[in-house]
């Protein structure tokens, strides 16, 4: 490898940075939209929540991970509010210790937005066992009888302990409860199957999918924005590039591998 | 905007603390290795700090301490007692150590794996068997699942004698499979570069205050 190529290998991710930054900072642009034209995962939640009865209880199994948590936090946001819109009250309960310190965090914010109807459940150690007792109830307070006191169950996925164990541990033990998830894309060929099935009665799973969602609700605000269009469009066009690049150069090398047998 | 922190000095300070790692972190990728390790250390430190407070204020206090002095429940005892043990493992004979971590691990894999019978495997047999009332388009789709799925699993055939005909289903199965997985790979590569915005995002708009 050339000088000149080390610095360019050197200096990309900067570039990249650089460039993506500058596009973060453009005003938003209104012809890129990131708004899925399929719009069965908004109808379907809107659907379950539609469902509810008036001054609902609901269940915020609230277990995303550090990492993905800032793909999946507007559109939770969006869909926290929405629930608080239709006076559901919202019980946060935390598996995992991840999942405890968004929790507190995202509960922290809707204090200083003049909160709501929002009761903390606490961190419940013990991973599926702790389900399990969760679902037939041993905690004083509102879920004193378990899980079947509840009239859906939110569940924002991301960690070990998401939609999947939810599925497996509480819809066997509480028959009828609702389950609507959110999580990143990651989890989306674990947790498409079980929509298919309808032992998830919603799934937001892409950013697609919470894009179509929050546009869906016509109520924008600021905690609602998704990410910016044009630096994931450049983002996209890079990781084109790089695929791009990666495809020529093998293409060449077969070309004059092909030419060096020739000439032999 | 993340909108996590607010507007008081401790929210002010742990922005820039935030800002500092995340340029520290980024800083990796242009090879500056040592300062990145020490970020790791810092997350290692914090999580291990935050660890000990949730285990003592959520569950040590309120899930153990409170309820044995209230109420001296005797489960709670017998509980205790296999913690001492599994403390203590290095220096018990091996019976009596190996008990608790046997109780730990025999509870979590009757859980998950009854979990995985009664919740995964037996509902989604059901949903895959094509039942009396279903429509002609989901039997279509059932039969195709069922084709492709064989595809897929021919391709696995490594070293096995076949044929023209079993070669080229083999052959079809394994650019299905690696269509699928590219379809996958696009999803998470939209989904990383929104992690990777957002958090220049907050370096841009919570901590330099660029205003979107």
């Amino acid at each position: 490898m050339s000088d000149r190529a080390r610095l360019v290998d050197r200096f990309a991710p900067l570039v990249l940075l650089l460039a993506l930054a500058a596009a973060w900072a453009l005003p938003e642009q209104g012809w890129l939209t990131l708004a899925a034209p399929d719009p069965d995962a908004r109808a379907r939640v809107t659907t379950a929540l539609d469902a509810l009865p008036a001054e609902s209880l609901v269940v915020v199994g609230f277990d995303p991970d550090l990492g993905t948590y800032a793909e999946i936090r507007p559109t939770v946001r969006a869909l926290i509010d929405d629930l608080l819109a239709r006076g559901a009250r919202l019980g946060f309960v935390s598996l995992t210790p991840e999942g405890r310190a968004l929790a507190l965090a995202e509960m922290d914010r809707l204090a200083r937005g003049g909160g709501g109807a929002v009761v903390d459940l606490g961190f419940v150690p013990g991973a599926e066992a702790a389900l399990v007792m969760l679902a037939r109830g041993d905690r004083d307070g509102i879920l004193e009888d378990g899980l079947a006191t509840a009239d859906a169950a939110v569940v924002i996925g991301g960690n070990d302990l998401g939609p999947r164990t939810w599925v497996e541990q509480v819809a066997p033990r509480v028959e009828d409860l609702p389950l609507i998830a959110v999580a990143p894309t990651i989890l989306l060929p674990q947790l498409q199957p079980y929509l298919a099935t309808g032992q998830l009665q919603a799934l937001l799973g892409t950013p697609r999918d919470g894009a179509a969602y929050r546009d869906g609700l016509g109520r924008p605000a600021a905690d609602h924005a998704g990410p910016m269009t044009l630096p994931i469009l450049l983002g996209l066009l890079a990781a084109l590039g790089v695929l791009g690049d990666g495809l020529a150069q093998r293409v060449m090398r077969g070309v004059q591998a092909s030419r060096t047998r020739d000439a032999a | 905007m993340t909108g996590f922190l607010g507007t008081g000095p401790a929210d002010v300070l742990a922005t820039w603390v935030a800002a500092l790692v995340t340029l520290v972190v980024l800083g990796g990728l242009l090879g500056e290795r040592r300062v990145f390790g020490w970020s790791q250390h810092l997350l290692a430190g914090l999580a291990t700090g935050y660890l000990a407070v949730l285990a003592v204020t959520e569950v040590i206090v309120p899930r153990v301490l409170v309820p044995l002095a209230a109420d001296g429940r005797p489960e709670l005892l017998v509980g205790l007692a296999l913690v001492g043990l599994a403390a203590g493992a290095p220096w018990l004979p091996r019976p009596l150590a190996v008990f608790p971590l046997s109780i730990a691990i025999g509870a979590i894999a009757a859980f998950a794996l009854g979990g995985a019978v009664v919740g995964t495997l037996l509902p989604q047999l059901a949903g895959s068997v094509v039942g009396p009332g279903q429509s002609a388009a989901g039997t279509l789709a059932g039969a195709l699942a069922a084709g492709v799925s064989a595809l897929v699993v021919l391709s696995f055939l490594h070293g096995v004698p076949r044929g023209r005909v079993l070669g080229a289903a083999a052959g079809t199965g394994r650019w299905l499979l690696i269509a699928g997985m590219g379809g996958w790979l696009g999803y998470l590569l939209l989904s990383r570069l929104v992690l990777l915005v957002d958090r220049i995002g907050f370096l841009l708009g919570d901590w330099m205050g660029v205003g979107r």
